[in-house]
């Protein structure tokens, strides 16, 4: 009788509150523990193209035990081959008994012969799992995928790790890399301008490593059931060169110093450098402010309008220099001239670059079909093969 | 006994209505009628405001929508009609709990779990829907702020990650595209339907009738400038964004160093959905209890009755929620607007002559 005239002084907020929290914790799928004996955890994948379909190397992520001296994280590369990419993780899973979860996959990189072909025969499948991250970062790389991925990396446990490191927000606004992430390449890719661009990483043996020998921290051990062993030499990546897709397809290659202007025309580029002339000598800039754009004036023949405006500082001289030239961050009106030509020139060799590879990487269809459908219908076919480029750029110095 | 009051009742049409059309509901219009989307929306959002004021019109006499049709047809036709519109909210429920289900499974796990781990859910429905549809009043009020600041939290971490140009040109899709997308999203606009049972549980107050055509009005505009940032995020891949309101707000850069905390959010979206999701069984249920009139076990036994079904038919319907959508929204699209549309004006028609007729 007690417990009944109690229960009638609760008032029903308090119910409803109480199966708040009860709904939260059944929703909460026990707040995503995972089970890291029975599951795949995959940190990193790379997709190659085989005459069968493909081959998936997964990087999986291994428990290091209690050992907290080491620290780090260990792994283990797999390699399956399949039709389709889905069999690839099939055979994952009948290889090892662990459940492959994509869940904190952060990086797919495609070989070069993969990304020759339309590479959303194969991304399809990234793109249908509902259980993967869609903003995981995408790459090219020089070779097959394989390779890089179970390659011994000079700086970190995982080479998957090393590489993500290349595609930092900071790496991005120095200009020297454009990274992309599987939902923005599919967004271009299913865009009318059908464009896109990957970041192109290339490895190279760190001087000094011994061979085979028994680098500090390295946790990658060889792929089981796959083609191929792990790269015993300590590598170092690289990914300024930035692959170019049209259609899905790899089309063409920006090197460098045309990474760079992609950037400085996104207005991404804070910190980043570049290399002017003074008398004939080198002289390095900062880019302390940048802003950048593109636009499509349709006004009798179709002109696109490329604009960079720099603010820079002096950052270091080829030469020697006196004390007060060391002090002063300010830039000589003869190198803003010079590093204007310069970038004008990188912005120059980026259109044709584009225009060679038939790559709207500059969303020049994207722009026309947003501001007039009716002239999108009209120039769809010929815009990217008519269109002149007007290049401005504007370098200003550090007050 | 207890009413539910007209604040509760705004809460409801501005806060908790909206949040049932941003799980699937994005993505089928991203499907029908690319960047047009936020177009079907906002004209469903603005008719179907107008049969919630007539919805709310009909709440003038104080009378349950049995009585008022009894009063000026007789019992028959009163009884049909009742029982049709229960018949219907129950066809209407199917597809936002199978939302709900895809909605836990897909969000909640990260392996596809068993439908066992859904069905909770349904005690859940059972023990809601045998308490009497007034007693939503004060869920309305609990739920209101839940929903509003999950939805407020989710725009705030998804705004500056939207491409807002992505939605130009204005009329892509063209009249097919356009017309595709308002027939096929009526399944989920069937709100006025929701307050014609309703009707006798709460008092007209002056005003009332456009008030809660504005407070819908407020909730809609919300979903259609969700729409907009959703497609401005997603572009051309919007049509496979399912459980669109979870996948919005993940791009914020800040969640590098924070962790998921939209996740919160997220949760108390979907907490309110799960409230919306049982809103027609109850409304089915007030309809035969209307019709037969009240039983002491009555509620309680069709709510078990109810649930138990839904179950069975979650459990039959398991992997083809496509189908049953395409049933749904595609093939039977008609029966929303007869009912949610048509029906609440057709009945203030009639009344007003019943109105004649008694002075």
């Amino acid at each position: 009788m007690k417990l009944h005239k109690f229960l009638k002084t609760v008032p029903m907020k308090l119910y409803l509150i109480l199966l708040a929290v009860i709904l939260f914790s059944f929703f909460s799928n026990d707040f995503g523990l995972v089970d890291i004996q029975k599951t795949a955890i995959i940190l990193a994948a790379g997709v190659d193209k085989t005459e069968e379909g493909f081959s998936l190397t997964s990087q999986i992520a291994v428990p290091k035990g209690s050992d907290r001296a080491q620290g780090g994280t260990s792994s283990v590369n797999i390699t399956t081959q399949g039709e389709t990419v889905s069999d690839c993780v099939t055979a994952l899973f009948g290889k090892t008994g662990w459940v492959p979860k994509l869940v904190f996959c952060d990086l797919i990189v495609l070989g070069e012969e993969a990304a020759k072909e339309d590479v959303i025969s194969y991304l399809n499948y990234f793109l249908r799992n509902e259980y993967m991250p869609d903003n995981c970062l995408l790459a090219v790389c020089e070779g097959k995928a394989e390779k890089l991925i179970t390659s011994t990396s000079a700086i970190d446990d995982a080479s998957s790790l090393a590489i993500e490191k290349l595609f930092s927000d900071a790496a991005e606004k120095s200009g020297k890399v454009m990274t992309n992430t599987l939902k923005d390449f599919a967004i271009d890719y299913y865009d009318v301008g059908k464009s896109s661009y990957l970041p192109y990483v290339k490895m190279s043996p760190q001087k000094g490593a011994i061979p085979g020998g028994d680098s500090v921290g390295s946790g990658s051990a060889g792929g089981s059931g796959g083609s191929g062993g792990s790269e015993s030499e300590e590598q170092i990546y690289t990914a300024e060169e930035t692959a170019l897709f049209a259609e899905g397809k790899m089309v063409g290659k920006l090197p460098a110093e045309q990474t760079l202007a992609l950037s400085l025309l996104e207005g991404n580029v804070l910190a980043g450098t570049f290399n002017a002339k003074e008398k004939g000598k080198p002289v390095t800039l900062t880019v302390v402010r940048n802003s950048g754009g593109v636009s499509l004036d349709m006004k009798g023949a179709p002109t696109a309008k490329l604009t960079v405006d720099v603010t820079c500082r002096l950052c270091c001289r080829g030469t020697t220099a006196p004390i007060e030239d060391i002090s002063s961050d300010a830039v000589s009106p003869e190198i803003l001239e010079d590093a204007k030509n310069v970038l004008k020139g990188y912005i120059e060799g980026l259109w044709n670059t584009c225009k060679e590879a038939k790559c709207d990487v500059l969303e020049l269809k994207r722009k026309l079909y947003r501001s007039s459908l009716k002239k999108y219908e009209e120039w769809e076919e010929f815009l990217l093969t008519s269109v002149r480029p007007d290049i401005s750029a504007d370098v200003k110095s550090m007050k | 006994m207890n009413k539910i009051s007209e604040r509760q009742i705004y809460f409801f049409l501005a806060c908790i209505a909206p949040v049932a059309k941003l799980i699937v509901m994005p993505a089928r219009l991203a499907g029908y009628c690319g960047n047009d989307l936020w177009l079907p929306a906002l004209f469903q959002f603005a008719v179907q405001s107008l049969a919630v004021f007539c919805a709310l019109l009909l709440a003038k006499r104080g009378k349950s929508l049995y009585d008022l049709l009894a009063d000026r047809t007789g019992t028959i036709f009163a009884k049909i009609v009742v029982l049709l519109v229960g018949a219907f909210l129950l066809f209407a429920g199917i597809l936002p709990l199978l939302e709900q289900k895809l909605f836990v499974q897909g969000v909640f796990y990260d392996t596809l779990p068993s439908i066992l781990s859904f069905a909770p859910f349904f005690l859940f429905l059972a023990y809601l829907c045998s308490k009497p549809l007034a007693s939503y009043g004060r869920v309305f009020d609990l739920l209101a702020p839940i929903a509003l600041v999950g939805l407020a939290g989710v725009l705030l971490f998804s705004v500056g990650n939207a491409d807002y140009g992505a939605i130009l040109p204005v009329g892509a899709s063209g009249a097919r595209g356009l017309l595709k997308g308002t027939a096929y999203s009526f399944a989920w606009f069937y709100d006025s339907a929701l307050l014609l049972m309703m009707l006798g549980k709460f008092d007209y107050k002056k005003g009332m009738a456009w008030k809660g055509a504005v407070c819908y009005l407020a909730g809609g505009a919300a979903v259609v400038f969700f729409l907009v940032v959703f497609y401005g995020i997603f572009g051309g891949t919007a049509v496979n964004q399912f459980f669109a309101f979870t996948k919005t707000s993940k791009y914020f850069s800040g969640f590098t160093v924070l962790g998921r905390v939209d996740y919160l959010f997220i949760f108390l979206l979907s907490l309110a959905s799960s409230f919306y999701t049982a809103l027609p069984v109850s409304g089915a249920i007030e309809s035969i209890v209307q019709a037969f009139g009240q039983k002491k076990y009555l509620p309680t036994l069709l709510s078990v009755f109810l649930a138990a079904g839904y179950f069975l038919l979650t459990y039959l319907l398991d992997f083809r929620f496509g189908d049953v959508m395409r049933a749904i929204a595609e093939q039977a699209f008609y029966l929303f607007p007869a009912f949610a549309l048509l029906l609440p004006p057709l009945l203030l028609f009639l009344l007003i002559g019943g109105k004649h007729e008694t002075a």
